[in-house]
């Protein structure tokens, strides 16, 4: 039975092999931490709810992330780590894992959480989410003692641990009376360094300080969404400011001292500002040009190869702006699926219309209408796909674009409805999960039916335990994802985040919002 | 009188019901889905029909239409799918935000929209009626999103007089409900100002052409009492009419101020719903702004008894 240990879970049998972490600074400050102060932050928009079980946005993840805390979570690497465990493992055959809890953890309400919140959190999550067919695999759940839970599966599952430390939907522990709460109906009560004060919908929100938090000592200081979490703030307060020029302006007066979502345009009117400083929050995620495989032309795949020939990423990023780089593959850099820069990608950025018109001839093209939908939502969405239109215009396909409304354009790529060839999407921060994270999106997305291919590649993937191996089929899966035309790569994409110089602290790591180890001077 | 308000109310019904219809089957014909928002943007096929399932949404839209009137019956509007609370207590919530935010604005527009009418007409065709039309005409033109942003740079950051966004609620502090409302209110109150100026100088012009002020001149009476008491009170009827309008505009108008000023109102609560496809509450919201657009319009029915007594609706 291989055992995995908070310090030692990196050297684990389904850890990162090889992986090489990122320079990262532990802060952005100079000044000694200072416990205190209270902390306004301006936000986007603010939560519907925050029902760790059932949430996917980003706005209540910002929250649910500071207040409620998993079994096991992501490290600043993107791998597997302890949290509520003290270590986890995984029997021979991955049937069966152990979780050995953190003793002494206090929930909100002063209770100890012990195995049958975790057991009560786990039954309710299969009840309730969104995400439950995860967890379809399992057999039973076992409490032998009150620090030891243990899940039993039908199946051996290699991949488990890496869908349990995911940020959306995340596995958050709540204690044991929450269990047969509706979705989006529990009390917020988690084990985070921070609790939930007043919250007054479309207005504002209030984490206070968590003074009976319980830190993971054995870490020396944080680490991803995992490690020791000092909370220095007394409070911080989610002000909710759709403009993201009223959110400027707040900076720009002390109204708040931290603001998200900064157009890029506006990028030059912060720096202008010696008190004020932007952050670059990369990689957000991976943006993607997304091809129909059930509709008219793009069933095609010598079209699908054909349309991906033509595509010049520079072009598009260019004209988008913002935080772009370059990147082949469907896993960051420096994350365990990682290939590396040197493995063949020849699908990307392959800017060669004369390819592409080979292939449309070949594909026996006679100049049949391609439709691009896209939104008025995401400007850079909707700029993407006009460049895109261009190109393929350029090679003498006959585009045609069609402008819809973001939640229309979601419903049609997540649900194979509507008419259209190409469209476009970011996905993330999920991906840096790895391949298990990403089937349901290559396949729901591309609307993928019957590519014997990608099946396989994908069985073996699931029932291969070496992780180098696994390492190999992702490469295969993702020839074929992108190599067959279902998804166009365009760029690893990052947001721009603004800040008055007096926060100090805040992490180099790309997650999602941590009031953690952040303190004003 | 009473008959005539019990008669108005019974009118109403069914224009509130056509209205609720209406939003109903409007927001329904949108392609979208709201599995997919609350979902979220990557949820699997499978994630967003559980979704549907959970809300009911799998359902014939007759049957959710249905379903909707009945518990309507029992005074029970549903609950939002994005907030997951009543639609009522989402909009008790809210509305006191949107009535400051409209009540202010029309504090500001009556006496300085009348007073503007009433000077450019008793000027016409002076340098002094130009003027006064002219900044008429720039309110009434300027997109208010635009001249919202810049108010919040000048008064805000740039002079730092006045909070850049959010709202203070009254009963803790009223001095900083006054400042969080003040800069919104006061660009809510530039359309309307235009619009009521323009009505007012119109009705006033219609008015100081009367036989009745050149009596009242000729008798002697003071250019004060011949102007403000003979002409602007014919000219009353016309203004209070345009009054009606000004406040179902200071609801509907209040929408884009809400969003750029960060104000947590029924405006933005609304266009929140519509993104999202969150039918109950838009219908919800419809019911209720519709509602309170026959109780204003049934006020200015009963003030024009009030202003000219030769009005009977008998």
């Amino acid at each position: 039975m291989a055992v995995l240990g908070r310090r030692d879970f990196m050297h684990g049998a389904l850890a990162v092999a090889g992986a090489v972490l990122p320079s990262l600074r532990s802060g952005r400050a100079l000044a000694d931490p200072k416990k205190g102060g209270a902390l306004a932050y301006a936000s986007v928009s603010g939560p519907g709810s925050l029902d760790p079980h059932v949430s996917s946005s980003l706005v209540e993840l910002e929250v649910i992330h500071n207040v409620f805390e998993p079994l096991v979570t992501l490290d600043n690497a993107n791998a597997t780590k302890t949290m509520l465990a003290a270590s986890v493992s995984a029997s021979p055959d991955c049937k069966t894992y152990t979780f050995q809890l953190r003793k002494g953890v206090k929930f909100h309400n002063g209770d100890e959480m012990t195995s049958a919140d975790v057991q009560a959190s786990m039954e309710r999550y299969g009840r309730v989410s969104p995400n439950a067919a995860n967890l379809a695999g399992v057999d039973r759940y076992e409490t032998p003692d009150p620090y030891t839970f243990v899940i039993h599966l039908k199946e051996p599952n290699v991949v488990l641990l890496d869908v349990m430390k995911a940020p959306i939907f995340p596995f958050m522990i709540l204690p044991a009376s929450q269990k047969d709460k509706p979705s989006r109906g529990i009390d917020v009560i988690g084990t985070g360094p921070f609790t939930l004060g007043e919250w007054v919908k479309d207005s504002h929100l209030v984490v206070k300080r968590f003074d009976n938090y319980t830190p993971d000592l054995t870490s020396p200081g944080r680490d991803g969404y995992a490690g020791r979490k000092t909370a220095y703030l007394d409070s911080v307060r989610f002000r909710f400011m759709p403009e993201a020029t009223t959110r400027i302006a707040a900076l720009q007066t002390d109204e708040v001292q931290l603001a998200s979502s900064i157009p890029p345009e506006l990028r030059a009117q912060i720096e202008s500002r010696p008190e004020l400083a932007i952050r670059e929050i990369f990689p957000l995620g991976g943006t993607y040009i997304i091809v129909n495989s059930q509709y008219g032309l793009t069933a095609n795949r010598t079209i699908r190869q054909a349309i991906a020939a033509a595509i010049d990423i520079g072009e598009i990023t260019e004209a988008v702006g913002g935080v772009n780089k370059p990147n082949p593959w469907m896993s960051y850099p420096n994350t365990p699926y990682y290939p590396g820069a040197k493995t063949p990608s020849p699908w990307y950025d392959q800017k060669n219309p004369q390819r592409a018109k080979e292939l449309l001839s070949q594909a026996g093209y006679k100049n049949e209408k391609l439709i691009i939908e896209t939104n008025g939502n995401y400007q850079w969405m909707r700029t993407t796909m006009l460049v895109v239109a261009e190109q393929l215009k350029a090679i003498g396909m006959n585009v045609d674009v069609h402008m819809v409304d973001w939640t229309t354009n979601a419903s049609h790529m997540q649900q194979g409805l509507g008419e259209w060839n190409l469209s476009t999407t970011l996905f993330g921060p999920e991906h840096i999960l790895g391949p298990q994270q990403w089937r349901p999106l290559i396949y729901a997305f591309a609307n993928i039916k019957g590519d014997d291919a990608l099946d396989a590649a994908y069985k073996a993937f699931f029932s291969e335990p070496d992780l180098n191996k696994r390492r190999e089929l992702w490469v295969k899966i993702e020839d074929e994802v992108l190599g067959g035309g279902y998804f166009i790569k365009i760029a690893d994409a990052g947001r721009l985040w603004a800040y008055a110089k007096k926060l100090h602290g805040q992490s180099d790591y790309p997650g999602i919002l941590q009031l953690w180890d952040i303190w004003l001077a | 009188m009473s008959r005539l308000i019990a008669v108005r109310i019974l009118q109403a019904v069914p224009v509130i019901l056509i209205v609720s219809v209406l939003a109903f089957l409007l927001i329904t014909l949108l392609p979208g889905d709201p599995a997919v928002l609350i979902a979220g943007d990557q949820a699997s096929p499978e994630a967003i029909l559980a979704v549907r399932h959970n809300l009911g949404l799998d359902k014939p839209l007759t049957e959710q239409l249905a379903i909707w009137f009945l518990h309507l019956l029992h005074g029970d509007f549903g609950s939002s799918l994005m907030l997951n609370q009543s639609v009522l207590s989402a909009m008790g919530e809210r509305l006191p935000v949107t009535l400051s935010l409209a009540a202010l604005s029309i504090l500001i527009t009556l006496p300085v929209g009348i007073f503007a009418g009433v000077i450019a007409a008793y000027y016409r065709q002076t340098w002094i009626d130009s003027f006064v039309m002219t900044l008429a005409l720039l309110g009434v033109s300027v997109p208010a999103f635009w001249i919202a942003i810049l108010s919040i740079l000048f008064f805000g950051v740039y002079l730092r007089w006045l909070p850049t966004s959010g709202y203070t609620p009254f009963l803790p502090n009223p001095a900083l409900w006054l400042r969080s409302l003040v800069l919104p209110a006061l660009m809510l109150s530039l359309f309307q100002i235009g619009f009521l100026a323009r009505m007012t100088r119109s009705a006033m012009l219609e008015a100081l052409g009367q036989d009745f002020v050149r009596t009242a001149r000729a008798k002697g009476l003071s250019e004060w009492k011949a102007v403000g008491k003979h002409a602007f009170r014919n000219a009353l009827i016309l203004i209070v009419t345009a009054i009606g309008i000004l406040l179902s505009t200071a609801i509907g108008g209040s929408v884009v101020l809400e969003q750029v000023f960060a104000l947590p109102g029924v405006g933005r609560l609304v266009v929140q719903g519509i993104l999202a496809r969150d039918y109950p509450l838009v219908q919800g919201v419809m019911l209720i702004y519709g509602f309170a657009f026959v109780v204003i319009n049934l006020s200015v029915d009963l003030l024009y008894t009030l202003l000219d007594p030769r009005v009977r609706y008998d």
